[in-house]
């Protein structure tokens, strides 16, 4: 059965600590090397502090599940439609928000989730330093 | 500044008199433009008759007490600055040192510049000793001061910090041995703490780091250093890199290195390890490195796109808000 964990911190700064904490631990379960981890936090710092920006939430959802090799990290509900096109879109030739999370991770998704959408955030075990 | 009024001036590379009863300065042509500095290891001085000349250490020492003289019996503010230039390779050489724990490279030597500072201006004629000796301890004791002060913004318990600190040696460590990125099971073995004790390490470097991530840096005079002390082989990609980097406003204001990292990272896809391999450096720094430079360019985007007026294009109140984009490339 996977392992599953199910966060729900406050909308701060500070709440980041949490976050990496229980990613880190599930992603030394699979064996995630230094450095994918350190994607995988770069990649939800920075997708949590555009939301932070975007909707200014009271609370922060993180769904982590540990699926074979696979860490599936899923964020939200967010209801900023720029907020979605930020993460699904890039603007070409530009470091942007979505480039950020392609280049670190090995899947990014928009998924409906109630009247707005969650995040999924995929990294593989073994999938070098992506 | 101490009177030494009987001293007999030495004037080891023949600039002329120092000014005596005559009160005759030598012209300004007897210090010549000061040149680049080069050779940190072993440290020597970096004065232009030094390196020029070949003068060995007794040659230095005597230029040492010259300028030394000059500045504390005359008030020469030149022979001052010639001083400061002629130790920074000393500074940089003891900065290094400490450059492993989190801080950067040029913070440290910045404050450094302050201890040697304060050993030149505080230093005594009459001791008997060479600058080189009384600076080192002031320079030292002041990056030590920079670290106990601030280099943890939050309150870390010692014990994770020097495991942390530890961390950081076994990755070094590692890297080269396993030809990859550790994981936290091996970082922990080798460690000798449990994963999760590892984990927590790392999360407090986040504390370490963040005086540093929040800090002002000097641009050229960072990246100078920077270069001097990790820059490894040429790169025949890197002209292009910089034409196409040098299309993006907030790409132009971070030092050549670090959007030359970014570039490789998000553009070319290499990773970290690849990176490091490629540029000379440790894939640490170059995590370290991607996180300032991403902050910093995350700053610079906040006042170069400033965000669209509130339903301006129709798309909803926080379409052109591009706060947390990173950069053009």
């Amino acid at each position: 059965m996977a392992e599953h964990v199910a966060l729900e911190v406050p909308a701060t700064p500070d709440a980041l600590g949490v976050v990496r904490m229980v990613l880190g631990g599930l992603g030394a379960q699979l064996d995630f090397s230094l450095e994918q981890l350190d994607d995988l936090f770069l990649a939800s710092e920075r997708l949590l502090r555009a939301a932070l920006a975007a909707e200014s939430p009271d609370r922060l959802q993180l769904d982590a599940e540990v699926d074979g090799p696979c860490l599936r990290v899923t964020v939200g509900p967010f209801f900023s439609a720029g907020l979605r096109e930020r993460v699904a879109c890039s603007r070409g030739r530009c470091l942007d928000l979505c480039t950020l999370l392609r280049g670190t991770l090995d899947e990014v998704a928009v998924e409906p989730r109630g009247e707005g959408f969650a995040v999924v955030m995929v990294k593989r075990a073994g999938s070098g330093g992506r | 500044m101490s009177d030494h009024g009987g001293h007999t001036l030495d004037d080891p590379l023949g600039l002329g008199p120092l000014p005596g009863a005559d009160g005759a300065f030598p012209p300004d042509e007897a210090f010549p433009p000061e040149e680049e500095e080069v050779g940190e290891e072993p440290f020597a001085p970096a004065g232009p008759q030094a390196d020029a000349e070949g003068r060995g250490r007794a040659e230095s020492d005597k230029l040492d007490q010259y300028l030394l003289r000059r500045y504390h019996l005359h008030g020469d503010r030149k022979a001052r600055e010639q001083l400061i230039t002629m130790y920074m390779p000393l500074v940089r050489s003891l900065a290094r040192r400490y450059a492993a724990r989190g801080e950067h490279f040029d913070d440290l030597v910045q404050v450094g510049a302050i201890g040697l500072i304060k050993a030149i201006d505080r230093f005594d004629l009459d001791r008997g000793v060479e600058l080189t000796t009384y600076a080192t301890p002031n320079i030292v004791g002041e990056i030590k001061r920079y670290f106990r002060d601030k280099g943890w913004s939050v309150r870390v318990p010692r014990g994770l910090q020097e495991l942390n600190i530890r961390l950081n040696k076994v990755i070094d460590e590692l890297v080269p041995q396993l030809r990859r990125s550790p994981t936290i099971k091996e970082l922990a073995e080798a460690a000798n703490a449990t994963p999760e004790e590892v984990l927590e390490a790392l999360e407090t470097s986040q504390a370490y780091n963040s005086v540093s991530l929040q800090s002002t840096m000097n641009g050229e005079n960072e990246d100078e250093a920077m270069l001097m002390d990790y820059l490894g082989d040429e790169d025949e990609e890197f002209e292009v890199v910089e034409d196409r980097a040098a299309l993006a406003p907030g790409f132009q204001k971070l030092p050549p290195r670090e959007r030359r990292i970014l570039h490789l990272r998000f553009f070319e896809g290499l990773t970290q390890s690849q990176i490091a391999e490629r540029i000379g450096i440790s894939q640490m720094h170059v995590s370290r490195l991607i996180r300032r430079s991403l902050e910093r360019l995350r700053e610079e985007i906040g006042d170069i796109e400033r965000p669209s007026p509130p339903g301006g294009d129709g798309r909803g109140p926080d379409d052109g808000d591009h706060r947390d984009d990173e950069g053009t490339t």
